[in-house]
């Protein structure tokens, strides 16, 4: 565990993928674990007949949303000033940060309570405000176990999907005095609500994120299984509620679309157990929400990257995704992994090796509820890699060559003829160390005597 | 009918098995078959690796052998290197005679659904095999209805081999996952590309089929050398070669 730690922001995906293989029980159990959540998908998403103009729906109200973004954000900010509430407008992380530290100072803050947020992840927030003395407490059960396990997630909708109960046992043993060895998932969450219960009673200001902004309505849509955003919101005078501006969605109308299909993709529920829509502050309570660009604004202006904007952050794009179910949420060098990682993450990716962590096999842009080109994206990630010059896996030295070989029947006929003679006569043991990852994991092909035009040609009399 | 062919590199070089049942099948099934001269690589693994001036050459020379060619379809035992022809073609060349190009372009499978069904079938297939529904196959060019999508269901493949004697068709487990293959992802990802390819092969064994029956020729490449690394009792066959030994 902690190696996989550790290796989050260090090296390319696939080494560190390479890591993650080395125990394939862990791989396999991995694995299946988050396929059940697509098969569980799979039926949810089947009992509705409707379910692919869902799709279609929420695709089309998302992007429309996005082309007249700027109008409907101040239509946002207007109805919600109306409401009691107060706006703030961050450009990156660091901004949205120092928003909410002044917020939290000015009440004299000292134990946050906080309710699942990818956003705060992405503006790393929690440790901003360990830094300024103020205690943040992750209140959704997984998050709350990554916390103490003091991981990042590795999911954006389970994100401690990769550690197994016993693992979570240890953890609550070591951090929350239950008893050594239990690993009753009742048992151990029995115990975390006792431990959170505390945690929101004795909170000074509760935040959360934000899974669908109303223009119209000046309010917020948070999704929960747990209540948890409702137990920290509920309790403390002061409330908080971070968005990426991508969270917009014109009325009611258009945030049902997506509450129908939210749930389903991400864990095959019609519904999450609580969908919350603040809009107002409590009797005598303050009420603030901090909407933030953080490089979005930027990804609308490229036509194909402006669709990732789409995204309602079900995972199911995660589960679904062959590569990420076997190579852990901690190889993608951000902190959404999986797809949709790559999709809003890759241009920020400095070993520029995560737009390669696909076979662009494509399910993913098929399992979105909003009809994210998934593996379109990442294939123009792959060009604007390229355009810059900053490819992985020594592409940048070796793609020339095989452009020019590839374009040249004579340099491509006489060299694959003596590489078939060599895999034909030459034994296995000598062939390997030049077989490179090809050989190391696969048998090498057996090679045919010729080609196939030259069978034409003899037989075709060409 | 008049039928080029397009014949992929891989299949050119590697797997000329899969390109003379092709021709045999085609010819049986009473269409002349001709073979364009000058063809190269569809360029697929330089744009998948975001390459695209490094693919413009090899492209262009492909499509240029196929310019002005009098035919009435142009056919490819392969549903990647078709997808990516496409695209690329589009990509570098919107004049009219390249339009004219693309127009005629069929996968295998694809033109014996759409465009020249089988009457019969004469000779019995008695074997069960278990489909290799490939990515970009059935998600690009809609040779079957991904598992993702809900709704009505369509097959192609399945209708085309069905009416085979004695066939009987099956599917793996996670039916339309992937199988690792990915092009240059094989080796760049080796360890993940591997042990996808170990699961799909596994799980094609599991079926308990003859033969693993595809229509993409380099997934059936990797999935053969995984088969044969993992000494399963089973073994891959392109649908060309099915439907050649049943005609």
């Amino acid at each position: 565990m902690s190696s996989q730690t550790t290796a989050l922001n260090s090296g390319v995906h696939a080494k560190k993928a390479d890591i993650f293989c080395k125990d394939e029980a862990r791989v396999d159990w991995h694995s299946k674990a988050l396929w059940v959540l697509r098969e569980k998908r799979d039926r949810a998403a089947g009992s509705l007949p409707e379910w692919e103009q869902l799709r279609q729906l929420g695709s089309e109200m998302k992007l429309h949303t996005l082309t007249h973004l700027g109008e409907y954000l101040e239509t946002f900010e207007k109805n919600c000033q109306a409401n009691g509430i107060v706006v703030h407008w961050a450009k990156d992380g660091a901004e949205h940060n120092q928003i909410v530290h002044s917020i939290l100072a000015k009440h004299q803050v000292k134990k946050l309570v906080k309710s699942k947020s990818m956003l705060t992840e992405e503006c790393h927030l929690n440790p901003y405000l360990e830094s300024k003395g103020i205690e943040v407490i992750d209140t959704d059960l997984g998050e709350r176990i990554i916390q103490l396990a003091k991981q990042p997630p590795s999911h954006i909708v389970v994100p401690a999907i990769h550690m197994k109960k016993e693992e979570v046992g240890d953890l609550f043993h070591d951090k929350l005095g239950t008893e050594a060895g239990a690993s009753d998932p009742t048992y151990l969450t029995r115990a975390a609500r006792a431990h959170l219960r505390e945690q929101f009673l004795s909170a000074d200001a509760a935040m959360t994120g934000v899974n669908m902004a109303i223009a119209d309505k000046g309010a917020v849509v948070v999704c929960t299984n747990e209540g948890n955003a409702d137990m920290g919101a509920n309790l403390p005078k002061l409330q908080l509620h971070s968005m990426g501006i991508d969270k917009m969605v014109p009325d009611l109308d258009s945030a049902a679309i997506l509450l129908r299909t939210l749930a389903r993709n991400a864990t095959g529920q019609p519904i999450t157990t609580y969908s919350s829509f603040y809009r107002g502050p409590q009797d005598g309570g303050e009420m603030h929400i901090i909407i933030v660009d953080n490089g979005r604004t930027d990804m609308l202006k490229d036509k194909i990257l402006a669709e990732s904007l789409k995204c309602i952050r079900c995972g199911g794009c995660l589960n679904t995704c062959p590569v990420y179910r076997r190579s852990g949420g901690y190889s993608y060098n951000y902190t959404i992994p999986g797809p949709i990682g790559i999709a809003v993450g890759a241009q920020a990716d400095d070993t520029h090796s995560i737009p390669w962590a696909c076979t662009l096999c494509g399910s993913c842009s098929y399992v979105c509820p909003t009809k994210v080109p998934l593996d379109k994206i990442i294939h123009h990630h792959r060009r604007l890699k390229a355009k810059a010059g900053k490819l992985p896996y020594g592409k940048r030295n070796y793609m020339p060559l095989v452009g020019n070989f590839m374009a040249s029947e004579t340099m491509l006929n006489c060299s694959m003829s003596v590489a078939r003679t060599a895999l034909r006569i030459l034994p296995g043991s000598l062939l390997k160390p030049f077989s490179g990852a090809w050989g190391k994991y696969r048998e090498l092909p057996v090679a045919p005597k010729s080609s196939f035009e030259a069978w034409f040609n003899k037989n075709r009399g060409q | 009918m008049k039928i080029a062919l397009f014949i992929p590199c891989l299949v050119n070089q590697m797997m000329p098995h899969v390109g003379i049942a092709t021709v045999e099948l085609l010819e049986k099934l009473g269409h002349q078959v001709i073979l364009p001269k000058g063809q190269t690589c569809c360029g697929q693994p330089m744009t998948n690796s975001g390459c695209f001036d490094e693919a413009k050459k090899t492209t262009l020379k492909l499509l240029n052998a196929f310019k002005g060619v009098e035919c009435d379809a142009i056919v490819c035992p392969a549903a990647s290197c078709l997808v990516a022809a496409k695209e690329n073609f589009h990509e570098f060349d919107d004049s009219p005679e390249a339009q004219a190009v693309i127009d005629k372009l069929y996968e295998l499978t694809e033109f014996l659904h759409d465009v020249a069904p089988i009457p019969a079938y004469n000779k019995a297939f008695n074997y069960k095999i278990s489909l290799q529904l490939s990515c970009h196959g059935i998600r690009m060019l809609d040779l079957a209805t991904p598992s993702e999508q809900m709704g009505p269901r369509t097959n192609k493949v399945e209708a085309v081999l069905s009416s085979i004697p004695g066939i009987e068709i099956v599917y793996p487990d996670r039916r339309d996952e992937c199988c690792g293959f990915g092009g240059t992802f094989a080796v760049d990802e080796g360890a993940v590309s591997a042990k996808m390819g170990k699961d799909k092969a596994q799980a094609h064994a599991a079926t308990g089929a003859t033969y693993a029956v595809g229509f993409d020729p380099s997934c059936l490449l990797h999935l053969d050398g995984m088969i044969r690394r993992q000494l399963l009792p089973i073994a891959t066959r392109h649908i060309a070669e099915v439907i050649n030994a049943a005609l």
